[in-house]
């Protein structure tokens, strides 16, 4: 057992492609300490995306073992998985997927109706977690009455509602502009230094990379520590100060 | 934020799909009810009060059933009668809109004993009708659906009588709704007016058991075997076979054009899921990445379904039944006189609703299986 918050060790993943498996993670090893800050950065096809579905818990590796919060999920059935994730883990989309039909407080509101929770405890957290990312005068608005910078702050503060172990972020700022996306970004900054939460960021904006503490590259299933040499391979024209 | 709240906002999102899958159902709830209200009706009329031990005499070749009227005094002295009664049919419309009514002549001295469902009729209206000679007891489903009222008159245009339209006076009403549907007149009335005093249609004769009936049938049988006329004999509850094996081929094709239906509204509803299904695939996928087991997105996509099943299927039993109730009342710019035979009973609402939301959850099920396995890579960026 490990006092990461991730821990993963030698992970292997193969799919099947008709009859033939592909196997998309070679061996990856990756550790987070609590309060971490890392940046998955590869290019597309690298096996980065496969890499944060088995680290949610939401995907089982062909070999290797997962162990997030002291748990190992990897050893863990569908059903138990899915329990464990709803109170560990915390996700920000590139799409921000809300529920279309339900207000910004009823979107943040959702993981917490898992939990046997009293109402005016579940109102609370939903308020603090708006109040935290600054959406509280809109919390009677749908996902379409918001700005693409204001649904994605919703969908931060759907992740932030359990307070999770880990909170995974996939390309957070891939559908805003670089206004937006600068406030998004530094409002990730802020869940993690004033929060001290752990996030694992999946991008490939260069300058949201650039924000994290740490750098991982992906490439081909091998997964390396980078750094700003990495950044400037994976990004030329960012390099150029682009 | 309740499951309910949820269901009800998702069927409210795509408002012109919801009005148009819940119209199909309405549209085919309302001829599903129709159908069913006909088949209800031939089911009742011949299933009734069906006996062993009431026995008809009818003509053996001739239909409709016509013989002698000199028979009857011998019949009625075979060992083991103890009781017996003559019919006449008389049919006719009833107003100028077309309106049918069937009517039978007969004894009025036992007709509460010779007819199953009158044993409640008032003995008093038995000495009205004895007192007044063109006078009727109607079925109460006649007088709603002729707004007629105990006292006044009527007058029937025959269809099978030409040239003899008869005039009645309303006695009383039938109890309970066995003969809703016919009223009764004195068979001396008939007989005079009609000038038709040699023949009956048909006799009936109250026998004490089910052997006793056996004996009775073969003897008249055989009593009228060397004659031109010669009769059939057979237990009440034969005649009702017979009857409904002639109508259980209409019942099989209402229940047939049934079954299509509602094969369709599975379709049509079935289609509407999974259009739905389809376009919230990455919806479901965060339902199950935020850590909702796949029987909730199971019970979600059949929750709407059944919701929308059950609103079409009520609004459409609802809609057919407040019809025939304005039709029956004339509240209607147009009557239909179809929908007075076949009347809606108030049980349809309670099917309309149950078919509607069981068409719901049978339709959803595919689309609900497919939705709860749905991938939760939907929900991620395409890239990397």
């Amino acid at each position: 057992m490990t006092d990461a918050i991730v821990h993963v060790e030698s992970v292997y993943k193969e799919y099947l492609t008709g009859s033939e498996p592909v196997r998309v993670l070679h061996g990856v090893d990756l550790e987070m300490a609590a309060g971490d800050y890392v940046s998955l950065i590869g290019p597309s096809g690298s096996g980065k995306s496969t890499l944060l579905n088995l680290i949610a818990g939401l995907d089982r590796p062909t070999s290797g073992r997962i162990i997030i919060a002291g748990e190992a999920i990897s050893e863990m059935d569908e059903a138990s998985v899915a329990r464990w994730r709803s109170a560990h883990i915390g996700f920000i989309f590139q799409f921000y997927h809300l529920i279309p039909v339900l207000t910004a407080y009823e979107n943040v509101e959702l993981p917490l109706l898992l939990f046997d929770m009293p109402a005016a405890k579940r109102r609370k957290q939903v308020n603090i977690a708006l109040d935290l990312v600054n959406l509280d005068h809109r919390v009677k608005h749908r996902p379409g009455q918001l700005s693409g910078g204001e649904q994605q702050r919703v969908g931060i503060a759907r992740a932030l509602v359990t307070d999770p172990a880990l909170i995974v972020a996939d390309e957070p700022t891939g559908d805003l502009d670089g206004h937006t996306s600068e406030e998004i970004l530094d409002l990730l900054q802020a869940v993690h230094e004033t929060l001290g939460k752990t996030i694992l960021l999946v991008t490939h904006d260069p300058r949201a990379a650039s924000r994290a503490q740490r750098l991982v590259h992906m490439d081909s299933g091998v997964l390396v520590e980078g750094n700003a040499e990495s950044l400037r391979e994976a990004f030329p024209g960012w390099a150029n100060g682009h | 934020m309740k499951f309910l709240t949820l269901l009800l906002r998702n069927v409210g999102r795509n408002k012109i799909r919801t009005v148009l899958t819940a119209l199909a159902v309405v549209v085919l709830v309302a001829i599903y009810t129709l159908a069913s209200a006909v088949t209800d009706t031939i089911n009742h009329l011949v299933g009734s009060h069906a006996s062993q031990s009431r026995l008809m005499v009818l003509e053996k070749w001739v239909v409709p059933s016509q013989f002698p009227i000199r028979y009857v005094p011998k019949i009625a002295d075979v060992d083991g009668v103890a009781d017996w009664t003559v019919w006449h049919f008389y049919a006719g419309l009833l107003d100028d809109a077309g309106t049918r009514g069937a009517g039978i002549a007969t004894r009025m001295e036992n007709l509460r004993e010779m007819h199953p469902g009158l044993e409640e009729l008032d003995p008093r209206l038995i000495k009205a009708m004895q007192r007044e000679r063109t006078g009727a007891l109607v079925g109460q489903r006649i007088l709603d659906q002729m707004n007629w009222q105990v006292g006044q008159r009527f007058r029937v245009m025959s269809f099978t009588h030409l040239n003899k339209d008869l005039e009645f006076k309303i006695v009383g009403t039938l109890p309970g709704d066995v003969w809703a549907h016919n009223f009764f007149f004195r068979d001396d009335y008939y007989q005079e007016a009609c000038d038709d005093k040699d023949n009956v249609a048909i006799m009936w004769l109250q026998v004490a058991d089910e052997q006793n009936g056996k004996r009775v049938a073969a003897e008249v049988e055989q009593m009228f075997a060397n004659s031109p006329a010669k009769v059939r004999v057979e237990t009440e509850s034969a005649g009702v076979a017979r009857f409904a094996g002639r109508t259980n081929t209409i019942v099989s094709i209402i229940n047939f054009v049934v079954a299509v239906l509602l094969i369709d509204m599975v379709i049509v509803l079935a289609n509407s899921i999974n259009m739905t299904v389809r376009e919230r695939r990455s919806e479901m996928a965060i339902f199950k990445i935020l850590g909702f087991q796949p029987s909730f997105i199971l019970a979600m996509v059949i929750g709407e379904a059944v919701l929308i099943g059950a609103l079409g299927g009520i609004i459409g039993a609802g809609t057919t039944y407040g019809i025939s109730l304005l039709n029956a009342a004339d509240q209607l710019p147009v009557r239909m006189s179809f929908l007075l035979q076949f009347p809606i009973p108030a049980k349809f609402l309670l099917h309309g609703l149950v078919v509607g939301a069981s068409v719901g959850l049978i339709g959803s099920a595919i689309p609900a299986a497919h939705a709860q396995r749905v991938g939760v890579a939907e929900a991620f960026s395409r890239v990397g």
